[in-house]
C-alpha cells in the first residue's frame, strides 16, 4: 500500500470516528443525521483505500439513506426508562470493550497475504455475489425486502391512526 | 507511513465501541438506533481489512461481500426501527 492510500486511510478513519462521536454525543436530529452522513463518507473512504471500491459506493448510498431518515422531520422521540446508573455502567462497559478489542488487535498474530484484486473489483465481487453465494444474496434480499415492507406498513398504519 | 491489519482493527474497534457507547448512553431510543449503522460500519471495516491483508488460502472477496451485505442490512434495520419507534411514540 503506497503513501497516498495510507494517507487516505488515516484521514478517512478520522472522519468516520468523528462522525461516530457525533452520532453518540450531538443532541439534535439534524446534527445526528449529518453525523451519520459524515460516518458514511469516512467509511466509503476507508473502503476505497482498502481496494474495496464497490463496497465504498454501496456503503455511501446506504449511509446517506440512513442520514436522511435520521434527519427527517417525521422523526419521533421515544424515551427509555433506563436509570442513569445503568447507563454509566454501559458506558464503562463500552470503554472496556474498546480496550479488549484494541489489545487483541495489537497482540494478535495475523496471517499476511498479498492482495491481487483491483481497486474496484466490481466484476469479481458480482461473480461472488451472483454465482458463488447466490442463495445467500437472495436470502439477504428477501430479508431487506421484508424489513422495508414492514417499515412502510408501520408508517402507513401510523399515518392512518392520526 | 503504512497501513496493516492492526491499524484496520484499531479503527474497527473504535467504531464498534463508539456504537456500543451510543446505544447505552442515549435516553432517546430512536437516537440509540443510530448506533446500529455505527457498529455495522466497524464490523465492515474489520471484514474488508481481513479481505485486503490476511485472506490467505481462499477467495479474497468474501470480506468485501459481507461488508456490502452489512451496509444494506443496516439501512433496512434503521428503516424498520424508525418506523416502529415512530408508531410507538404516536400512541
Amino acid at each position: 500500500m503506497d503513501s497516498l492510500h495510507a494517507i487516505g486511510f488515516y484521514v478517512s478513519s478520522g472522519v468516520s470516528l468523528a462522525g461516530g462521536l457525533g452520532v453518540a454525543l450531538l443532541p439534535s436530529r439534524d446534527q445526528r443525521g449529518i453525523s451519520v452522513g459524515v460516518l458514511g463518507l469516512g467509511l466509503a473512504g476507508v473502503y476505497l483505500s482498502l481496494s474495496a471500491g464497490l463496497a465504498a459506493i454501496v456503503a455511501l448510498v446506504c449511509y446517506l439513506g440512513c442520514a436522511a431518515m435520521f434527519a427527517s422531520p417525521q422523526y419521533r422521540r421515544l424515551e427509555t426508562v433506563v436509570s442513569g446508573t445503568w447507563r454509566q455502567v454501559g458506558a464503562i462497559a463500552a470503554g472496556a470493550l474498546l480496550a479488549i478489542l484494541a489489545y487483541s488487535a495489537f497482540r494478535g498474530d495475523f496471517v499476511h497475504a498479498s492482495f491481487y484484486g483491483g481497486t474496484f473489483g466490481a466484476a469479481n465481487l458480482g461473480r461472488v455475489f451472483f454465482a458463488h453465494d447466490a442463495v445467500a444474496t437472495e436470502a439477504v434480499a428477501a430479508l431487506v425486502f421484508a424489513a422495508l415492507a414492514g417499515a412502510a406498513a408501520v408508517w402507513r398504519a401510523r399515518e392512518r391512526s392520526r | 507511513m503504512n497501513v496493516g491489519i492492526v491499524a484496520t482493527f484499531f479503527v474497527a474497534a473504535g467504531l464498534v465501541a463508539t456504537g456500543c457507547f451510543a446505544a447505552v448512553w442515549r435516553r432517546d431510543l430512536t437516537a440509540a438506533l443510530a448506533a446500529i449503522p455505527l457498529m455495522f460500519a466497524g464490523v465492515g471495516i474489520a471484514f474488508v481489512g481481513v479481505a485486503r491483508f490476511a485472506a490467505a488460502g481462499g477467495p479474497q472477496l468474501f470480506g468485501q461481500e459481507f461488508a456490502v451485505i452489512l451496509a444494506i442490512a443496516a439501512t433496512a434495520l434503521v428503516a424498520l426501527g424508525l418506523g416502529i419507534a415512530g408508531r410507538e411514540a404516536s400512541r
